[in-house]
């Protein structure tokens, strides 16, 4: 070991050696040739060239270049330029760190430049976990790692889309086409009914959201999914803990990229509704009671534009090994399908690295500013339906020239509505954040890292005279503003000690964190204005403030959360490996005597490939087991929660003693023992790879139980005032396996191919929902709303039954007369007006059970093509679009084509009316994103480093049976999972071409 | 140069930990709510503290599916059909028509909410009052009275409509009640009633809106008018003494017209005992325009808001009008409707209605009982008149009838009625003793969508079917209906538009399933 040890500082002092005596070469003072004379070299070739990294076309200095078989070796210059003289038959190795060495035999020439590919293998080796990082061989908890150059290409959305369908157990999705919307993510299932089952999101450390930094800014995201990696962040973290990790200039490069691309959408699936001469064949044909006005309007074009979309990123890296930057600007402008609607965006980030004291001190600078602002009209779900709803005779303008109103319940004119409404939406975000880590001694490094964020929106929204609010309710011009603030600090000390002593290795962490939120907003609104010329922008000069009519509404909260946490890791010959963590946590949102919490977790892993009796079988590359338990916690998510307050209400208030006096009432039911919501988690798991890692992977197995479970439980009234009352009550279990398989079937110079399939399947189920202080309760609760007319919830959750269950009246026929038959509790067929709430039955779920996803990537010589397909499977969706519109029932809204064909032999005559006739199978497989990319030759232009155009697609094509618009396009997420509800920004297809430059 | 470095480090960490007051100080800092503990009650706070009680009245009497809702529409003069803008939402209009409504059903629950909402409240300011927790040094037994009375008003509430449901009087007894009977529940209201009267304000001009001692009084003689329907015992005399209290008072008189009394000032009215006060801006749950109102008519009184469109009258009630009585046109809003800017007819109200499954929008009269003020918003100003002298003079009228006094009941009844025909005919305002002996005209049986009537019942055969017309005529949508059909056996044995005879156990609404589930000590009333 000794020995070792000294070769390996020899190693190094002579690297150090060679790198400073470099510019000596170039000067000319030929240290080579001086000790080449000591070899018999009968004909030696001056061979020079530039070492370039082909990752990013930079320059490498320091890159060894080495003669094979000899001594004889050189190094490049900052610029990456060599000059040897060699042996006209030898071969050069040119190898630099955390690149692939590449052997070059000369062959005659004597120009040789070379492009050294990053050693993926060793990059990827490093994984980022809860307050540092640990190589992927020693990870013991489940961790999902996915690079840059595995993001998905082209036009994202937010960063939860670059890793959609490469993280098993992690599902994206983008439930609307509103550019303004983000994506849905959900991990292992839904894990709080009261709080929020999000991932915590942390960019380089600090909590954030997925789009706090552009997706050209990530380096790497990171997934703690399993409770043992994520219980180090205790109370935030039961939804998992996605870590991103910016850009960060790695050494001494320096370049500029530019990244551009334009994009177009279409609607995903549009519906097929009936048009203007369906309504007047009706009319004729079957004397359907339509009006008839002349026209042939499509409504649905009427509210629609063809989106072009543009995004510009400029990253520029530079500075030195001690000081260096990153910093990048992002703009994006997305258009929407409806019209009039958008947004717009800055991101703009600087990371300033600096470095001291050899090395012992590093001090980091991180501001990112970020500005989205939207401008839009009125166009929302509601102006899409009325869109679908709209007569198809009817004209968009009467003769005058104004908007064609009718009269109508619900009814409006959607393209007037887009128009006579203008908003806008601003939000203004500024993170500050600055670390110091300084190594005390040897193996001893101590970081304070400090932020504050900065969060504001300003909104206004306002209606010109012409809307229809001034038609419908008299109100001429409707304007309000709204601004809301929020302000977070973030203070983290953490101590971290790794030492190796013979085949032991640990580490210790031990740290303590602080974090306080406080949030205000302001709001107010007014109407009857003389002009609508103003907006927003003088609200003063409404008259329905004054009159008492329109609402000023003020409100501040605060929390705080402290924690302190340990770790440790051991492992012996990276054969047998261990980990334990322990956070203890403390909440302002909790009653006094419940605020703090402990938040444990072990795991143990066994690499089976580093045994004796494996280390000879060569087709097994990497075998690994490991095994974790941990405990994590969900806060309430409002603060104040356990307080025994009042307020003064409007509301509450009454005529009293001859005046009207506002009412003094309790905040709430009282429940001062408010606690933690915990979730312990078992996981196992096994990570492989074989031949090499042409095949590579992991399987996990989990099982999570969520105790104490923040409900509003439905308390008896009386003795209490209100009805429910937010109470740790139940247990919900969510169980799964996720698999992940890479595999490279095809590894050429000129031809790759590389795949990897994820898969996951999740079941959960409510365990219980009781409390010792109130037994009888009902075993359910409903959820989901079906809107106006329906007026009917949709689901139903019930102890000892999975999340997402339908609870419908099971349609069998229908009638002679068009009346839905359903089955009843005792199996009979019965009209549906006899039909009682104890008929209703459980019929299908809106949680998928598998999710497929399949990405490849594919290099053919200087084509890059990517092609990234998903599925689910093993659900159910209410279709809203056709429990509203496939009725023939009202001739005063319009319909879908096919409400006139028969259901069950019949044409339905009826209410409408949630049904489960309208509950479809899912299930569903996308091509969703097909990336083309070309790089041009590197030669075409000196100055480029490199150079690449694409295009892309994005929900390309979708296999499937339901007949709705997307069956991904909807929630799956709380408690009524698989409601395509009828109000939507419908989903889109998009296409776009893209460029991206480095110099 | 390392301790130098180190001496930098914790300098740096110092500055950074100081950037942060306290590094475990979780006590929360509360802004936009009181904290009990730091809220020390005066006074002047009590009014605010006292509000809350009577507040729940609002939202439930004329709000979404309220009280008003429960009354008019499981009787025979209010329906909801489906309209072509929708209105079947589930059935549960339907439901409530038919009388097929399950423990499930909103409009029952809501009352049963909303006056728990009262009770509880009015049990935890006693409780603070008790405690000291609210000082108050005058003026305390005329506010514990009156609090003890609004909260009798809200058992009254649910002895007539859920009979059997717990008692609860004490605020820090959080343990599940236990269910009492319904006339333990009578018992109790009365002895609450009466043991307040003699603390309770007389003055009917500084209590507006609040129980004074003779809103007690004709809530009393309510609850004693329907004693025989509460307790199987009949208390006539002790009606007619309550109500005779009052007359003899002289602080309240017949307004001189009838549309006076529900109009958008009509807390001027001397007429109104006890009211639920509604106000545009501070009060505005009394939605009754909007649910009747077809969105059209916005344009008759330029309201800012848009009406929903959805019940009217049941075409067999107006048939039961004389044509000359002043009450028809001041209850019902009837025919074309002009817009106030350009006086079009925007909308015809038609008195038919088909059936409750398919309707025209403009099919059957609408309620305009509470004037539409021009400009009205979603809420209108008129407040509900929960007793009004009238109501006394007919409750007196009925005791008397039903013990033989009818010639004395009809002086009382043609009281009531000088008004509706002093315009049109005001001989017809006199009825006699024998015409209130007397059966119903209404043309009770099955409407079938061409309007005719099948399995005719009529009602001569109701004993004093007259004088529950009287009370049909007078009281129209003032959610009295349900209340005097069960007490003239009406309710579940006769047949009026869609609705068929029902079940005698209909004349209680079900305790609600949620509620039943929560407390086991409940029992589930007869019948469902």
């Amino acid at each position: 070991m000794k020995w070792k040890l000294v070769k390996q500082i020899f190693a190094m002092s002579s690297y150090v050696l060679l790198y400073n005596v470099v510019p000596c070469i170039w000067s000319g003072t030929a240290l080579a040739n001086s000790g080449g004379s000591r070899f018999v070299a009968v004909a030696d070739v001056q061979v020079s060239g530039v070492v370039t990294s082909s990752e990013d076309g930079n320059p490498l200095p320091g890159v060894t270049v080495l003669v094979k078989g000899s001594t004889t070796a050189t190094a490049t210059d900052a610029e990456g330029r060599y000059e040897i003289s060699v042996p006209e038959s030898a071969t050069l190795v040119f190898s630099y760190i955390g690149f692939t060495p590449q052997e070059v035999p000369l062959n005659g020439r004597t120009q040789l430049d070379i492009k050294l590919l990053p050693d993926q293998k060793q990059l990827q080796e490093i994984v980022v976990i809860g307050y540092g990082t640990q190589k992927k061989g020693d990870v013991t908890s489940s961790v999902a790692s996915v690079k840059r150059d595995e993001f998905t290409k082209g036009a994202v959305r937010d960063a939860a889309q670059l890793i959609q369908g490469k993280v098993a157990g992690l599902r994206v999705t983008t439930p609307s086409g509103d550019p303004t919307a983000n994506t849905q993510i959900n991990l292992r299932g839904i894990t709080s009914i009261n709080g929020s089952s999000d991932p915590l999101v942390l960019i380089d450390g600090i909590p954030g959201s997925l789009n706090t930094v552009a997706p050209e800014d990530i380096e790497s995201m990171d997934v703690l999914k399993d409770g043992s990696a994520a219980a180090i962040y205790g109370t935030r973290a039961t939804g998992g803990v996605i870590l991103i990790t910016t850009r960060k200039n790695r050494g001494e490069r320096s370049s500029i990229e530019y990244n551009t691309y334009v994009n177009v959408q279409t609607i995903a699936r549009r519906p097929e509704l009936l048009t203007g001469d369906d309504y007047r064949r009706l009319i004729q044909e079957e004397g359907i009671d339509y009006t008839d006005y002349g026209g042939n309007t499509d409504w649905l074009d009427e509210i629609m534009q063809t989106p072009v979309s543009q995004n510009h990123n400029l990253t520029f890296f530079g500075g030195n090994a001690n000081t260096n930057l990153t910093a990048s600007l992002n703009y994006r402008k997305w258009e929407g399908i409806l019209l009039r609607s958008g947004q717009e965006r800055f991101t703009g980030r600087v990371d300033l690295n600096h470095s001291m004291f050899d090395d012992k001190l590093r001090a980091n600078i991180q501001i990112i500013n970020r500005i989205t602002s939207a401008k839009q009209g009125g166009a929302d779900g509601y102006a899409y339906r009325q869109a679908i709803i709209r007569n198809p005779t009817d004209y968009v303008r009467n003769e005058e020239g104004g908007w064609q109103q009718r009269d109508g319940y619900f009814y409006e004119n959607p393209v007037s509505r887009i128009y006579e409404a203008n908003s806008e939406n601003v939000v203004r975000e500024m993170r500050m954040s600055g670390s110091l880590d300084y190594t005390l001694i040897k193996d001893l490094d101590l970081k304070l890292l400090v932020s504050h964020n900065e969060y504001s929106s300003l909104s206004g929204y306002a209606t010109t005279f012409n809307h229809t609010d001034t038609w419908l309710n008299n109100r001429n011009s409707n304007a309000s503003r709204g601004t809301s603030a929020n302000r977070q600090n973030l203070l983290e000390l953490t101590g971290n000690y790794s030492k190796s002593i013979g085949r032991n290795r640990f580490t210790i962490l031990g740290g303590y964190s602080w974090q306080d939120e406080i949030s205000e907003g302001f709001s107010s609104s007014n109407w009857n204005f003389p002009t609508d010329a103003y907006g927003w922008n003088n609200l003063g000069a409404g008259q329905a403030l004054q009159a008492g009519q329109a609402d000023m509404d003020s409100y501040k909260e605060k929390w705080q959360l402290a924690g302190v946490f340990g770790r440790l890791t051991y492992s012996w010959d990276d054969k047998y490996l261990f980990m334990a963590s322990l956070r203890r946590e403390g909440s302002s949102k909790f009653g006094v005597n419940s605020q703090w919490g402990n938040f444990p977790a072990v795991s143990a892993g066994w690499r089976i490939s580093k045994e004796p009796f494996l280390q000879n079988v060569s087709a097994i590359t990497d075998l690994k087991l490991r095994a974790g338990y941990g405990v994590t916690g969900t806060i309430a998510s409002n603060p104040y929660q356990s307080q025994i307050s009042y307020n003064f209400t409007r509301g509450n208030g009454a005529y009293i003693g001859g005046q009207w006096v506002p009412g003094f009432v309790p905040a709430r039911n009282f429940n001062p023992d408010l606690r933690w919501e915990k979730k312990e988690e078992y996981n196992a798991g096994l990570d492989f790879a074989f031949l090499n890692n042409r095949i590579s992977g992991s399987v996990d197995v989990y099982r999570r139980h969520v105790n104490d479970l923040l409900y509003n439980f439905e308390v008896p009234t009386p003795p209490y005032l209100i009805g429910s009352m937010l109470i740790n009550a139940g247990t919900l279990q969510n169980e799964g396996l996720e698999v992940l398989v890479n595999f490279v079937p095809v590894q050429n110079t000129d031809f790759t191919w590389n795949s990897n399939v994820t898969y996951s399947t999740n079941r959960n189920k409510l365990v219980s929902l009781s409390n010792d202080q109130f037994e009888a309760t009902n075993d359910f609760f409903t959820s989901g709303y079906t809107g106006e007319p329906i007026q009917d919830y949709t689901h139903r959750v019930e102890v000892g039954e999975p999340i997402g269950n339908f609870y419908v009246w099971k349609t069998v026929g229908v009638d002679e007369n068009g009346g839905w038959l359903i089955e009843s509790k005792d199996g009979e067929v019965i009209p549906i007006n006899d039909a009682k709430q104890e008929d209703r039955q459980y019929y299908g779920n809106g949680i998928p059970k598998h999710i497929v996803g399949w990405n490849n990537s594919f290099t053919i010589k200087s084509f890059d093509l990517a092609v990234n397909m998903r599925g689910a499977f093993g659900y159910e969706i209410l279709n809203f679009q056709r429990m509203f519109y496939e009725n023939p029932k009202n001739p005063a809204y319009n319909m879908l084509k096919t409400a006139y064909d028969p259901v069950y032999g019949q044409r339905l005559n009826s209410d409408l009316v949630y049904v489960s006739e309208y509950i479809e199978k899912g299930d569903y497989w996308k091509i969703d994103n097909v990336t083309l990319g070309y790089t041009l030759p590197s030669d075409l232009l000196s100055f480029v480093k490199n150079a690449r155009i694409y295009v892309s697609g994005l929900n390309l094509v979708t296999i499937t049976g339901y007949k709705g618009i997307d069956p991904e396009g909807v929630n799956y997420t709380g408690f009524n999972p698989g409601n395509d509800e009828r109000d939507k920004y419908p989903t889109t297809r998009t296409f776009t071409a893209g460029l991206s430059v480095r110099f | 140069m390392k301790k130098k470095l180190t001496l930098y480090m914790l300098v740096a960490s110092i500055g950074a930990t100081g950037l942060i007051s306290s590094c475990t100080d979780l006590d929360e800092e509360v802004y936009s709510e009181v904290l009990a503990s730091s809220f020390h009650p005066t006074e002047k706070d009590i009014p605010a503290i006292v509000a809350p009680v009577y507040a729940s009245f609002r939202g439930l009497m004329m709000g979404w599916q309220g009280y008003f809702d429960l009354q008019e529409e499981s009787a025979d003069a209010i329906i909801t059909p489906a309209r072509p803008n929708g209105w079947y939402d589930g059935g549960t209009y339907l439901r409530m028509h038919e009388h097929r409504w399950d423990p499930l059903q909103w409009q029952p629950e809501n009352t049963w909410q909303s006056a728990y909402r009262s009770i509880t409240t009015a049990n935890r300011v006693i409780s603070q009052i008790e405690d000291g927790d609210i000082a108050i040094e005058n003026g305390k037994e005329s506010l514990m009275a009156e609090l003890k009375a609004a909260r009798a008003f809200a058992y009254y509430l649910l002895l007539d409509n859920h009979g059997n449901v717990p008692i609860v009087t004490d605020y820090r007894d959080a343990s599940l009640p236990k269910q009492s009977t319904r006339q333990e529940v009578y018992d109790f209201v009365i002895k609450e009633l009466t043991d307040a009267l003699p603390l309770l304000s007389d003055d009917p001009s500084s209590t507006y809106g609040q129980l004074n001692k003779w809103g007690v009084k004709a809530l009393l003689a309510k609850i004693y008018l329907n004693a025989e329907v509460y307790t199987g015992t009949p208390q006539w005399e002790k009606c007619i003494q309550e109500c005779n209290d009052i007359i003899s008072s002289g602080k309240y008189v017949l307004d001189p017209n009838y549309s006076d009394v529900f109009t958008w000032t009509n807390q001027n009215s001397k007429e109104i005992i006890f009211a639920v006060p509604y106000d545009e801006i501070y009060g505005p749950q009394n939605q009754v325009h909007m649910k009747t109102l077809d969105p059209l008519s916005r344009f008759v009184y330029a309201m800012q808001a848009g009406p929903w469109g959805g019940n009217c009258a049941v075409p067999q009630f107006i048939d039961t009008y004389d044509e000359e009585d002043g009450r028809l046109g001041d209850t019902w809003i009837m025919g074309p409707q002009k817009s106030a800017t350009t006086g079009e007819v925007v909308i015809d109200y038609q008195k038919d209605v088909p059936s409750m499954a398919g309707t025209e929008s403009n099919d059957g009269y609408r309620i305009g009982k509470y004037a539409i003020k021009m400009g009205a918003t979603g809420g209108l100003d008129n407040d509900y008149p929960m007793f009004r002298y009238a109501d006394v003079l007919m409750m007196k009228a009925e005791s008397l009838l039903r013990t033989g006094r009818a010639a004395e009941a009809a002086e009382l009844v043609s009281q009531v009625r000088e008004r509706a025909f002093r315009a049109t005919n005001p001989d017809k305002a006199v009825v006699t003793g024998d015409e209130l002996m007397q059966g119903s005209t209404y043309e009770y049986g099955y409407q079938e969508e061409d309007g005719s009537i099948t399995d005719k019942q009529g009602g001569a055969d109701i004993k004093y079917g007259r004088f529950l017309d009287e009370l049909g005529w007078e009281f129209a949508a003032e959610a009295h209906r349900r209340q005097d059909l069960i007490r003239f056996g009406v309710f579940s044995t006769k047949a009026w538009f869609n609705h068929r005879p029902s079940d005698p156990t209909k004349t209680l609404f079900p305790i609600p399933e949620g509620e039943i589930s929560k407390n086991p000590n409940l029992t589930q009333n007869p019948g469902y």
